[in-house]
């Protein structure tokens, strides 16, 4: 179960989506956020699967990896789909009893499951291909700006990265103490609602104090090695735009113009 | 008591990171042996622990424990986990309960037992890793970290297994706290006629406790014999990553100087009735 979580995970490599500057990527990924919700109609998600093939197969990445993290919110997706499907109000195409389907319905549940499925997937192959460090990195610079305005932009990317850091050390830690719990005769996956989730009890504190006893570990780690925040730190390697970048910038404005003009051509649905 | 067939497993299997844990594996172990589990970092120890009380299930092979074979349909896992104690790595971060008596309680009431019986056999496992009575009303993380430990321990015994099994019982205890654990282990083994397993890094632990040891090298079964069978061949565990006892070494490297001293010396004394003769002539 816990084996499914790829939230996170990186695959190092050296492809051109490996290469490109973390700032680049986020602000790609916010483009594609924006597009994946400007798009109107099913031409447009075409022209996005294609892109979003496109860099899949550049980055290397196998699509069968990148499937898989889709798993964890399956039942999420299912039903987002069902819910559209049968509640959305419109013209009756086919009824029983109280259930009807619309044919609104089938558009908007199909443009829900497509921009969750196209969310999911692209900001797995984002978290795929950078290191959680060379996000947050990127993160910090993107916010630096809005420093200015007391935004603690060191402080927010130090909190990400620690918690991005500690996701697969507690599933690790989960996964131990659910096998010592089981070793004692506790039965994590049987019985009714209730009595699994007093089992989880058995789990979860554990959990909770080794979570603490990891914060105050990092903490004191931390200060020995003089941490006091993003005050005048600089970095052992720069972030520096590079010839790719720029033409990462100029594909999205490509892709950007090919969405707008899609929508304009075909219309809504 | 405990059979394995070529037994095989392989950790995320068919992905990236796919990594063969243990490769066609076959041992016997026998009721009431106390047998020393050694091998380096990522030799398939853990995992083949964690095989021996049903947690992972073997990719292909057979886990046979008490003529029990695990992967046959009907067997109920639960009951081979009480038959086979299991106490991981570092057991005190598996602690949750208010006080220590209840804690070591949670297997025997997982096992059905009444209240009374349960608490029973909890006082009886404390007295036996050497837990003060005075401290079983005490919350368990107001324990010292050898305490703990041993409180864990505890927690597994009162389930009252056949089969024991701990994973580096002694990792990061002081000397005085190791030393005090592993008498006690033995204790429980002469006592209880206990089949125990032992996983340990310390070559001096295991040659001084077990019957047999077992050396495991990436996934396979490398030696599986008597202390001085094993140590007779410390050249070639030097080759895996491993060592041998410190005496050992000592009489290697006497032998190599030209002494007449036979191989597979482990233990002080062993050496001692060797070496006083010639020290004598």
């Amino acid at each position: 179960m816990l084996k499914d979580i790829t939230l996170g995970q990186y695959f190092p490599g050296d492809s051109f989506i490996h290469r490109l500057d973390p700032r680049t990527k986020i602000l790609i990924i916010i483009a594609y956020v924006v597009m994946v919700f400007l798009i109107q109609n099913f031409v447009g998600y075409i022209a996005l699967a294609l892109f979003l093939a496109l860099c899949v197969a550049v980055s290397g990445i196998s699509p069968k990896y990148l499937i898989r993290g889709l798993k964890p919110i399956l039942v999420f997706i299912v039903f987002t789909g069902i819910f559209n499907l049968f509640l959305t109000p419109g013209e009756e195409i086919w009824r029983w009893g109280f259930l009807k389907i619309t044919v609104e319905g089938v558009r908007f549940a199909a443009f829900m499951v497509l921009r969750l499925v196209f969310l999911i997937l692209g900001t797995s192959l984002l978290t795929l291909t950078t290191s959680p460090i060379a996000l947050t990195d990127g993160m910090e610079r993107l916010l630096s700006p809005f420093k200015k305005v007391h935004l603690p932009a060191h402080e927010i990317a130090m909190m990400m990265t620690i918690a991005l850091r500690f996701i697969p050390t507690l599933l690790d830690e989960t996964d131990k103490i659910m096998k010592a719990q089981s070793a004692r005769g506790a039965s994590i996956d049987s019985g009714n609602i209730f009595s699994r989730a007093k089992a989880m009890v058995p789990i979860l504190i554990p959990l909770f104090i080794s979570a603490f006893r990891r914060a105050d570990e990092l903490a004191t780690a931390m200060e020995c090695r003089c941490y006091r925040g993003g005050e005048g730190r600089t970095r052992l390697y720069e972030l520096k735009f590079g010839a790719v970048d720029v033409l990462g910038w100029i594909y999205m404005a490509a892709l950007l113009a090919a969405i707008i003009g899609i929508n304009m051509i075909f219309g809504k649905f | 008591m405990i059979r394995l067939e070529n037994v095989s497993y392989t950790y995320m299997s068919g992905g990236p990171f796919e990594k063969k844990a243990l490769d066609d594996v076959s041992l016997n172990i026998n009721e009431g042996e106390f047998v020393g589990v050694i091998g380096h970092t990522g030799s398939g120890k853990s995992t083949m622990i964690q095989l021996l009380n049903g947690l992972l299930k073997p990719e292909s092979g057979k886990v046979i424990i008490d003529g029990t074979d695990l992967s046959e349909k009907g067997v109920n896992i639960r009951d081979i986990r009480f038959k086979v104690g299991l106490c991981m790595q570092y057991p005190e971060y598996q602690l949750f309960e208010e006080t220590v008596l209840k804690d070591i309680c949670f297997g025997p009431l997982n096992m059905g037992l009444s209240q009374k019986e349960a608490e029973e056999r909890a006082k009886f496992a404390a007295n036996m890793t050497g837990l003060p009575e005075e401290l079983l009303d005490k919350s368990p993380f107001d324990l010292s970290g050898g305490q703990k430990r041993r409180a864990a321990i505890a927690g597994i015994l009162a389930m009252e297994p056949k089969v024991l099994i701990l994973d580096e019982p002694t990792a990061g205890l002081d000397p005085a706290g190791r030393d005090e654990i592993l008498f006690k282990i033995r204790d429980m083994h002469k006592r209880m006629k206990l089949t125990v397993l032992l996983v340990s890094h310390s070559m001096e632990d295991v040659a001084k406790l077990a019957d047999r040891i077992l050396v495991l090298n990436s996934g396979r079964v490398e030696m599986f014999g008597t202390p001085s069978e094993v140590f007779a061949q410390s050249a070639r565990l030097r080759e895996i990553g491993l060592n041998v006892p410190q005496i050992t070494m000592v009489a290697d490297r006497l032998r190599a100087a030209g002494a007449d001293i036979p191989e597979g010396i482990y233990t002080v004394g062993d050496c001692y009735r060797i070496l006083l003769p010639m020290l004598k002539r």
